[in-house]
């Protein structure tokens, strides 16, 4: 790994220093440390490490777990509605919060007590990474952050949010961590656009290369990103409480389900037609979720939010992108949702509608085998309720990969029009009675596919061959498929596996 | 400058816009046929419509240029 290998060069941007309030103009020294500039935009905080902390927790409630100091890190407890939460803060105005030795101690406090008080940590990033004074003593020190946050992986939730450049050793921390929030102004990359113009040639500024658009649509480092820092806070605490408290009223909200609907009605009327699955996702929740990596694969949804109160993890192919087929990348992002939800005991909806395995050169050689093997591995393994609706179609090794009965689903439903297969029984046919088909006129061709096709339906395919084979438990009805879902979720026993969350 | 290309594939079925449209995040600009699907392409951006490289009827490959928003 050469992440730390471009330390010096990295450290000698200015823009690492980062000013909230500055936009484009990342190649101007920043000012002098100053607190609160007046121009802040509604929405950013100041950069000062407690009031950030403070703007986290409950009001009142930060209380420090070592004495502040000027290592540019800062740790405390606290609450989040209640719930006690672990988080640490880079301090930009120290040598633009780079970690050394003292600031990684603070972290790694922070780590031990949130595994020892099972409670979830969040991380408030804000460091151009190893502090280069400190030279080898500073790496050394960096990796003892990783090595917690990797011994905590799995054990607790972590979250991190960006609000200023993350650079080096302060990029890998939140890669590292369960969920990523990157602010307006927060910056993420290994090494900044100096280093990246001197070897590469390239010519690209702080935010092209690590802002919002790469880390939202491309890279996949980042979850959710946002429109201002107070934005990000409340989205870390919303997650805090999704993650922290998931039993159904323990946050006090009413189990006041909305009124079953039939959710079939969101679909098109040709099922050749491609249609956007959130509404249904949403239909299918309490009220709308959370959904992370919006943009980044989003031929496949995945999704926090309530269902009956208990917080879930919703799987969805999404047809109105590349026809919702799954791909190398919507598996990768598919497999870690699946893992982080089953470590921390989240109950899984999977939603299909699925044509099966995208074809191509590029698909291929991009590693989907690989890749797509990450989804099945995930599905196979996971100890958590999971429960899945084929709403539509589910074809091919997209099938089995879709959380099946194969792969240990707790139970599997389908709406009364789903059609299952290897493939379509056109497309089956013309492979299976080639011949056949062949050897008749060109003009009689159709007729004979049409009734081939017919027949093979009867006898390899469709919903009533898999629920004989027990492979769909039950056909439901679109309008009481929620309930379907939260009272399988609820007859399952509350289990959770026992494995880190490796950043797949 | 927004260049949208092809994420597969498929043939062109219908083209929906047209040179000059306005067009906002999220809108269908052509949809492609491919797997037995309608398969829309959707603008990620706002902006104008500049420059449209298919015909209903044609063949994309994978990475060909559809549309190019400015």
């Amino acid at each position: 790994m050469t992440i730390l290998d471009n330390r010096p060069a990295v450290l000698t941007e200015p823009a690492h220093a980062g000013v909230p309030a500055a936009t484009g103009s990342q190649e101007r020294p920043a000012p002098a440390p100053a607190p609160a500039p007046a121009p802040a935009q509604p929405g950013t905080l100041t950069r000062d490490p407690h009031e950030r902390l403070s703007a986290l927790f409950d009001a009142g409630s930060l209380r420090l777990l070592l004495p502040a100091d000027d290592s540019g890190t800062m740790a405390g407890t606290g609450l989040v509605d209640g719930l006690p939460v672990v988080a640490f803060a880079s301090d930009p105005r120290v040598q633009g919060g780079a970690m050394g030795s003292a600031g990684c101690q603070h972290i790694v406090a922070a780590y031990d007590h949130a595994v020892a008080s099972s409670a979830p940590i969040i991380g408030l990033w804000h460091s151009g990474g190893a502090r280069l004074a400190e030279g080898v003593e500073s790496l050394h020190a960096v990796g003892t952050v990783f090595a917690a946050m990797t011994r905590a992986s799995g054990k607790v939730p972590q979250i991190s949010v960006v609000l200023g450049a993350a650079a080096g050793g302060a990029a890998y921390g939140p890669a590292l961590t369960d969920l990523v929030i990157l602010s307006e102004q927060g910056r993420i990359f290994v090494t900044g656009p100096d280093v990246v113009r001197s070897v590469t040639g390239e010519d690209v500024d702080m935010e092209s290369l690590g802002g919002p658009e790469p880390h939202s649509r491309r890279s996949g480092v980042v979850h959710i990103v946002t429109a201002s820092d107070a934005e990000a806070l409340g989205k870390a605490r919303e997650l805090v409480s999704l993650l922290g408290r998931q039993a159904p009223g323990a946050d006090g909200q009413a189990a006041a389900a909305p009124a079953e609907t039939d959710l079939s009605a969101l679909l098109p009327e040709s099922p050749r037609r491609a249609y956007d699955v959130r509404p249904l996702i949403t239909g299918l929740l309490d009220e709308p979720g959370l959904e992370l990596h919006p943009r980044w694969a989003p031929n496949i949804v995945t999704t926090l939010g309530r269902l009956r109160g208990q917080t879930v993890g919703v799987i969805a192919n999404n047809p109105l992108r590349l026809g919702g087929c799954l791909d190398s990348t919507s598996a990768e992002k598919a497999a870690r949702f699946v893992r982080m939800c089953d470590a921390f005991g989240v109950p899984l909806v999977v939603i299909v509608d699925v044509p099966g395995y995208l074809p191509g050169v590029g698909q291929e050689w991009d590693g989907v085998v690989r890749r797509g093997a990450k989804l099945l591995h995930a599905f196979a393994e996971a100890s958590v309720p999971r429960v899945t609706l084929i709403t539509r179609k589910s074809y091919g090794g997209a099938f089995i990969a879709m959380n099946s009965r194969a792969l240990g689903a707790t139970k599997v439903f389908a709406w009364p029009d789903a059609v299952l297969g290897v493939m379509g029984a056109v497309a089956a046919v013309r492979i299976l009675k080639r011949r056949q088909l062949a050897a008749v006129p060109a003009e009689e061709r159709h007729q004979l596919e049409t009734e081939l096709a017919a027949e093979h339906e009867k006898i390899a395919g469709g919903l009533p061959r898999a629920v004989d084979l027990g492979v769909i438990d039950e056909v439901v009805d679109p309008a009481t498929t929620r309930q379907a879902i939260a009272d399988a979720i609820a007859a399952a026993p509350g289990r959770r596996g026992q494995h880190g969350n490796i950043p797949l | 400058m927004t260049q949208v290309r092809a994420e597969m594939v498929a043939n062109v079925w219908k083209v929906v816009a047209a040179e000059g449209d306005t067009v906002a995040d999220g809108d269908t600009l052509v949809i492609l046929e491919s797997m037995k699907m309608e398969i829309p392409v959707i603008a990620e951006e706002s902006g104008t419509l500049t420059q449209l490289a298919v015909a209903e009827g044609d063949v994309v490959q994978e990475g060909d240029l559809i549309a190019v928003i400015e």
